[in-house]
């Protein structure tokens, strides 16, 4: 018994998602990134497209890790769910979180940084961070590569 | 097995029965029921004549010799019913365990019963299946429980007395193998979860030890022809500490050689094929015998088991009271701990739990840079925070970045799709003609235009692109193989050029036309 739950932690500490790389995650986010700048009304103005880009790194993220992990699914749900767009759920459907925390201020904001860990136990909430920042760590270092090569490419034109 | 074996039930009752309880009462059912069985009993290898009491444990054939020279003065008919009589006595209070066992003592009741409990037709599979008794009559299996209690108990009963002890590895490894057999988790703790009724009357006997030893001299005496005192009491002692035996034929739904001898050639096979069943008796005689075993290698849960019956040996009767509680309550969690408020259920979960959170939070250490060197747990979470925050406006300051970036790098961000998908898939579709919707038809609709675009922008600025591209390889953490990148560039671009020449990107001509104003940079 022990040792199969040892061995369900260390499974679930790793990537959930089979299809999960770097090259996908890529791929995935410079056409997020054409489809940000084709479309929308504004889609001139930098401040709308800094926000659609935003959105569109998140989602991007979000999507390839897969939606087993909880911070993904919450990071999507935030995402698609706009104002005045659409109905809304009911709220009593989305606000499920519990009063928690314990009057421990790190882990209180631990829980607001990372997507939908309001209503998570603190270990599970340890484990979704460490795929978050996971996540998160390379999708920086994606948008610094592009935002690189652009410079240079603007640089030698 | 011996020269002078002595058949018949008057040696049965003499060396057994006699040998567990001097009784001091008739009992109407079991004196029927001795005189009832004419067969020759089983071969309980009492060598009268040599004084020495061969008890040879059924399961595992190591022998165990008691030389008692107080069996010399064993014939004590009259001993085996009062043995019967303190069992009926004291059987109301564990009513459910002993009654199979009187029944077992009974040979008549055992074969002519029709109303007789389930129980004890399961002890009755159990005893037909040995090997041994095929040749014997019914009467036998009842010599053979008693003996079975005998053997868990003899080593109590006579610890002194005992020439020798001889190891037994063979009911180590079982013992060791019932932790993984035993009750379907693995922590091979709750040995006694086969029957529910069985912990309690584990605690009963166990916890009656140190009054076994006061009947081991209390048996001395009586063998030596001194007058039996306080009998009814240790008989119903022996009761409670023998139902934990009795029981195990009852849960033991099949032929269980547990009860048998090795010196009565009990089958191995039998053996193999009711493993799972015979290790429980192995195991409840763990504690009784564990503390002699002390030469043999095992398991930690065969470990633990001695280091416990040493606990046991030394501590007193309540604290094996306890222990044993505790030993069948703790369950599913692997545990060092024994006893004390650290075997609590909660505080166990709360273990597993605290656990679980410093690996997770070993794994964050890892994940965030300089937090390696950090110690402290509140300290690392503020490590974590900051790092997911900055992260967080990386994000946010990257994407301001992005779409501050001139327009004009739609065609470069499109080059580095075309170049992705030629760092995924260059490989196999540099051969047969690049398809993106052909490799991933359903996950990239609209990869077919970025990616002409992309090759057709590289054609016209190769040069820059391989730079970009290089540039960003090595910068960037994405490492994969540069030299791969570099090759490809010329078949594609000849393919894309010749494609576009001929107007093969018939999909989309107005992304083309929307970024005309690109290609004429």
């Amino acid at each position: 018994m022990y040792r199969r739950s040892f061995k369900d932690t260390k499974s679930s500490l790793g990537s959930p998602n089979p299809n999960f790389s770097k090259p996908m995650v890529a791929l995935r986010f410079l056409r997020a990134l054409s489809l940000v700048r084709c479309s929308g009304p504004g889609a001139r103005s930098p401040s709308y497209r800094a926000r659609g880009i935003r959105r569109a790194a998140y989602a991007c993220m979000a999507a390839s890790a897969g939606p087993r992990r909880a911070w993904s699914r919450a990071l999507l749900r935030k995402i698609r769910r706009r104002p005045g767009r659409g109905l809304r759920r009911p709220r009593a459907v989305i606000r499920r979180r519990r009063p928690v925390g314990g009057g421990d201020p790190l882990e209180v904001a631990l829980r607001r940084l990372v997507p939908g860990g309001g209503c998570m136990e603190y270990c599970r909430l340890l484990e979704e961070a460490a795929d978050y920042v996971k996540c998160l760590a390379m999708q920086v270092r994606l948008m610094q590569t592009i935002v690189d090569s652009a410079s240079h490419v603007n640089s030698i034109d | 097995m011996s020269s002078s074996r002595l058949k018949g039930s008057e040696v049965e009752d003499k060396g057994i029965i006699l040998f567990l309880f001097p009784g001091q009462s008739k009992d109407k059912s079991f004196t029927v029921a001795v005189s009832e069985d004419p067969l020759p009993r089983l071969e309980t290898s009492i060598d009268m004549n040599e004084n020495k009491f061969v008890l040879n444990s059924h399961h595992d054939g190591g022998e165990w010799q008691f030389n008692t020279p107080a069996m010399s003065m064993v014939p004590l008919p009259l001993s085996a019913p009062s043995l019967a009589g303190g069992l009926m006595n004291q059987n109301t209070r564990s009513s459910y365990l002993s009654t199979p066992m009187v029944e077992v003592f009974s040979p008549g009741q055992w074969n002519h019963h029709p109303t007789s409990s389930p129980n004890m037709a399961l002890g009755e599979s159990n005893f037909a299946s040995t090997s041994s008794i095929n040749s014997i009559p019914v009467g036998k299996p009842v010599a053979i429980s008693p003996r079975g209690m005998l053997v868990s108990t003899a080593p109590r009963i006579f610890p002194t007395s005992l020439p020798h002890f001889p190891v037994d590895s063979a009911f180590v490894e079982r013992a060791a193998r019932f932790s993984c057999f035993g009750s379907g988790n693995f922590s091979g703790i709750n040995f006694f979860s086969s029957s529910p009724a069985m912990a309690p009357s584990n605690n009963e006997g166990i916890g009656d030890q140190v009054q076994k030893d006061e009947l081991l001299q209390v048996d001395h005496e009586s063998l030596n022809g001194s007058t039996m005192k306080n009998q009814g009491d240790q008989n119903s002692q022996i009761g409670n500490g023998e139902s934990r035996v009795v029981i195990f034929p009852e849960d033991g739904l099949e032929g269980n050689t547990g009860s048998t001898d090795a010196a009565l050639n009990s089958s191995s096979s039998d053996r193999g094929v009711n493993k799972r069943r015979k290790t429980v008796p192995d195991i409840e005689r763990d504690p009784v015998q564990g503390g002699r075993q002390s030469s043999s290698e095992t398991t930690k849960e065969n470990i633990e088991n001695k280091q416990k019956v040493e606990q046991i040996n030394s501590k007193q009767i309540e604290k094996n009271g306890k222990d044993n509680s505790e030993f069948v309550k703790e369950g599913y969690v692997h545990v060092r701990a024994r006893r004390g408020q650290a075997t609590n259920s909660h505080s166990l979960a709360e273990r597993v739990r605290r656990e679980k959170i410093s690996e997770r939070m070993k794994y964050l250490q890892e994940l965030v840079p300089g937090c390696s060197k950090v110690t402290g747990k509140a300290v690392m979470l503020d490590e974590i925070i900051n790092y997911v925050q900055s992260l967080q406006r990386q994000v946010e300051f990257l994407s301001m970045k992005l779409a501050a970036v001139n327009p004009q790098l739609d065609f470069g961000i499109e080059g580095l799709l075309a170049k992705n998908l030629l760092r995924t898939h260059g490989s196999s579709s540099s051969a047969t003609g690049f398809s993106p919707e052909m490799i991933y038809p359903q996950a990239y609709p609209s990869q077919h235009n970025l990616v002409h675009t992309g090759i057709s922008a590289m054609a016209s600025h190769s040069d820059t692109f391989r730079r970009a591209i290089s540039t960003q390889s090595t910068a960037s953490g994405y490492k994969e193989s540069p030299l791969q990148v570099q090759p490809m560039h010329i078949p594609w671009n000849e393919e894309l050029i010749t494609q576009m020449a001929y107007g093969a990107n018939p999909s989309n001509p107005q992304n083309m036309h929307s970024k005309a104003d690109d290609f004429a940079i």
